[in-house]
């Protein structure tokens, strides 16, 4: 296991600094990522990283992990006084340097145990074979002394995104991980959770473990971090202790403009309701005895944004697929378009009766990944260029281009792959498709998921843009300002069921978490 | 970006076309590839390989599993895999022989002209019957492609035996084995050429147009004229060499007008464009309004109308239908596909690249046949080419 004390000896007696950067310059062909970064680490601190998608953050963690490797790149960066040097791609040697990452996408086999995840790949072996024993044990031991509290033997499958986090965090502690790199966290974490992994990371930086951490949810950075560093375009902005910024200064130096908004102003005149959802139940596709949703009830009116809060669990993004026609069978209640009611039994018939969804996971649902800008954007939309023999493809890219421009994707051109773009460029991209098919009912399932504060701004820009032009929105959302900042009114969920609808002069977070939670 | 380079110098002339190479890269490879093959075995058989006659065999050689490839290469773009098409195109060959030596000239004696057109919409249509069945199985009853058609080789297999009885059935009259066997003459070569030219031509200065039309900006002309020209000049030469053996075979013009069909169809209709989306991200298209039961169904029934195709070319090349029709074929036409850089997981590929896949294959099949190396070594080179054509693949991908 880690040993602490052998670490406290270390080199740099006068100023304990873990991780230095010296003037580090990361350039591709025609873009300059980082730009003569210079900033340091303390031991045992933790370290914030902030900045928009494309400041940076990323091509930093991919330097420190060898996915650029030394030589790669202009500049030093010394480890505990020795300077980098990793090969092409070499994640084990930055493992053996002292260096972990818990990526945004967690990386768990998720038949196998917890036990056998942290140790695999370096599994105590007796006489050729596992030893099972030993495995557990060690296995227990790492999790009590950091107070992760899991079961050595849990299926990873079983256990909630929290635990598995916790698991992907004791793989790397085993590791004798002394830097742990945290991309993006608490993304996909409930309230509670996301607490919880906060008490970790204190228990960690007692140990002596420092870490990194990166978010786009500034709070965040607030409630756990020691110092952060703020990147812009590639550039070090500021690197200052915690207790003298606020969320204000951090936002400006992000944005490199005094943001004094977080949601732009908006004058909406809500007219007729559009869509009508009325008691609403619906089966779970892989298990028919099982209802999710319990009796929903929804109005929207054009030109208006219906908030949806609820907690992970609740059936927001189930309510959601229904509508949409990719969820399980309508078992109950109806869903009413312009008065008539209609029964959509796929996207497409969703589409045809003029009503969009941009899901939530955009990666999964949302983007074939390996595909260009233009591809993406004219899937659902080709029955408007196309006859049954040929696709206009001038025509396609005309429109397409319309898209990509109105909602400024930053991209060379509509051939780069989605896969190349940053979070808030996919998300727009995703929005773009969904557009383009002229929706009179847009649904948006947590539209400004892991994007940057400056992308958020514009979504919600956006948002107000089109409920000008009467086009009714339903905006689902786990960011309570969010739904806050941006709703007409917000329909709260619990357990499948609606559990209140508030009017926005009326709604504050208490009253939101207290229907959410179903103590009301 | 183009405004610097469209009247510029010869360095920009060369930028250009430098920057065009690296961003197909993978299509050049292949091809540089495959000119390296032929250099290298026109060597060491003293030219012999090169020879007109040689290179009309070899590419007539390559016809009968090509035809599959064409079909393949959406197959794997969607994430399935057919291993029935080497079987079902012996199936449909056996028939078709059955048909021309047994049934027909009861039917109508003294009508062979009708009789061979009857032998090909028999064989057409039980391919595509054939495909549909398979298809219906995977789209709509959910089990899985390696399955299915796994079966349904076993099952074809069974059914060449019930046909044939064992026995090999002629089919050499002389209008069906036109269609395998048979040529233009040399002015009929030169006019089908001619044609093709006239159209490639029209097509570029037509989709120029229609981009000005748009508005768009248009790539340099002199690029579109160079490739068009590029591609002028290869078939005038293949057409001379041909003709200076026995002229354009039946069988590759068939072969060419199914992959031009094919890959328009992969790249320009709506059809096409979902396959690579359902293979690409297939809960990222079915949200996208793709019905996929229906595009991986309407794929299967292509694929078994080309191995229909396949069938009658097959058993109107060698002459007759045969118990071991179409063996192995089915691995053939899936590795001219991963040859020609059809991703394994789907979503990526092209026709055009899976016909230099095949020709790649055939070549080296050919230069060993003429070099009388064993066919137990044919095999070992065989395979050892294709794992290592693939790896390249990977390595290059790993470090661009």
């Amino acid at each position: 296991m880690n040993d602490d004390s052998a670490v406290d000896n270390s080199i740099t007696p006068e100023e304990d600094i873990i991780l230095d950067f010296r003037h580090v310059t990361k350039k591709f062909p025609g873009v300059t990522a980082l730009s003569d970064v210079s900033f340091q680490i303390r031991r045992g601190e933790i370290h914030g990283l902030c900045g928009e998608n494309g400041a940076g953050k990323s091509t930093l963690m991919k330097i420190l992990s060898g996915v650029y490797p030394w030589g790669t790149y202009e500049g030093q960066v010394f480890c505990e006084g020795q300077e980098l040097k990793l090969e092409n791609r070499s994640i084990r040697q930055a493992i053996e340097t002292g260096i972990a990452i818990v990526y945004q996408e967690l990386t768990l086999v998720p038949g196998m145990t917890v036990g056998e995840n942290v140790f695999l790949g370096k599994e105590p072996l007796e006489a050729g074979a596992i030893n099972w024993d030993k495995l557990y044990a060690d296995t227990q031991q790492l999790l009590t002394k950091y107070k992760l509290d899991i079961h050595p033997q849990a299926i990873v499958k079983n256990l909630g995104v929290g635990k598995m986090q916790m698991t992907e965090i004791a793989k790397a502690l085993s590791e004798n991980a002394r830097i742990l790199i945290l991309d993006e966290p608490t993304s996909a974490l409930a309230e509670a959770e996301i607490e919880k992994l906060m008490e970790i990371l204190r228990t960690l930086k007692e140990h002596g473990v420092t870490c990194i951490y990166i978010t786009h949810k500034l709070n965040e950075f607030f409630a756990i971090t020691d110092s952060i560093t703020v990147l812009r375009d590639g550039h070090v902005i500021t690197t200052q202790p915690t207790p003298s910024l606020t969320v204000e200064k951090l936002v400006s130096y992000m944005v490199g403009r005094e943001m004094t908004e977080r949601f732009p102003e908006s004058h909406r005149q809500p007219g007729e309701v559009i869509l009508e959802v009325e008691d609403l139940h619906a089966a779970d596709p892989e298990e028919s005895a099982r209802e999710v949703l319990k009796g929903v009830n929804l109005t929207l009116r054009k030109g208006e944004v219906l908030g949806i809060a609820g907690l992970m669990g609740s059936g927001r993004t189930e309510l959601a697929m229904t509508i949409f026609g990719e969820y399980g069978k309508i078992t109950q209640g109806t869903v009413k378009l312009d008065g008539r009611v209609i029964d959509v039994k796929s996207s497409r018939e969703a589409m045809m009766q003029g009503l969009s969804l941009v899901p939530e996971d955009r990666k999964r649902h949302g983007l074939v990944l390996i595909q260009s800008i233009l591809r993406n954007i004219s899937l659902p939309n080709l029955d408007q260029f196309a006859s049954w023999f040929r696709i206009d493809d001038n025509a396609e890219l005309k429109a397409s281009r319309t898209f990509a421009q109105s909602l400024a994707i930053k991209a060379p051109n509509l051939e780069v792959q989605c896969n190349t773009l940053s979070g808030g460029n996919q998300q727009k991209v995703v929005i773009s498709k969904w557009l383009m098919s002229s929706p009179k009912v847009l649904i948006l399932d947590d539209p400004t998921r892991g994007i940057d504060v400056g992308a958020k701004y514009e979504i919600y820009k956006l948002i107000n843009d089109l409920t000008a032009q009467g086009i009714a929105i339903i905006m689902i959302s786990s960011d309570l300002e969010e739904v806050l900042g941006m709703s007409d009114r917000v329909m709260v969920m619990h357990a499948g069921r609606s559990a209140g609808t508030l009017d926005i002069a009326e709604a504050t977070q208490e009253r939101i978490m207290t229907l959410a939670t179903g103590i009301a | 970006m183009n405004t610097n380079s469209k009247n510029g110098s010869a360095q920009d002339v060369a930028a250009t076309l430098v920057k065009q190479f690296r961003t197909n890269i993978q299509t050049y490879a292949i091809i540089v590839a495959m000119i390296f093959i032929w250099i290298l075995f026109s060597l060491v058989t003293n030219g012999l390989y090169l020879s007109p006659q040689n290179i009309s065999n070899l590419i007539r050689q390559i016809t009968v599993t090509a035809f599959l490839s064409v079909g393949m290469v959406l197959i794997i773009v969607t994430g399935n895999i057919d291993l029935s098409v080497g079987k079902v195109a012996g199936f449909v060959s056996v028939i078709v022989a059955q048909l021309q030596a047994n049934i027909w000239y009861r039917l109508f004696p003294e009508q062979d002209l009708l009789a061979a057109i009857l032998s090909v919409i028999a064989g057409l249509a039980a391919g595509t019957l054939i495909g549909a069945f398979q298809g219906y199985i995977v789209s709509y009853l959910a089990v899985p492609s390696f399955i299915v058609t796994l079966g349904a080789q076993w099952a074809f297999n069974g059914g060449i035996l019930l046909v044939t009885q064992g026995k090999t059935i002629p089919a050499n009259q002389p209008y069906f084995s036109w269609i395998g066997q048979g040529y233009l003459n040399p002015t009929g070569g030169w006019i089908a050429a001619a044609v093709v030219i006239a159209l490639l031509f029209y097509a570029m200065f037509n989709s120029r147009q229609k981009k000005l039309r748009y508005g768009f900006e248009l790539g340099p002309l002199y690029l579109d004229v160079l490739k068009t020209v590029m591609y002028s000049v290869m078939i005038v030469i293949y057409v001379a060499v041909v003709n200076s053996f026995n002229g354009v075979q039946i069988p590759v013009l068939l072969l060419a007008i199914s992959a031009a069909v094919m890959a328009y169809v992969s790249n320009n209709t709506r059809f096409g464009r979902y396959a690579y989306a359902i293979g690409g991200n297939r809960e990222a298209a079915r949200l996208s309004g793709v019905n996929i039961k229906k595009n991986v169904f309407t794929i299967f029934v292509v694929m078994g109308l080309l191995c229909g195709v396949s069938g009658v070319v097959l058993a109107s090349y060698i002459g007759y239908g045969t118990v071991a029709a179409g063996g192995g074929y089915e691995l053939d036409a899936i590795a001219s596909c991963i040859l020609g850089g059809t991703s394994t997981l789907g979503g990526e590929g092209t026709v055009f690249g899976a016909m230099i896949g095949s020709l790649i294959m055939a070549s080296i099949t050919n230069g060993l046949q003429i070099l009388n190396v064993p066919a137990s070594w044919q095999y070992v080179v065989k395979g050892a080419v294709l794992v290592l054509a693939v790896y390249m693949d990977v390595y290059f991908k790993k470090n661009r």
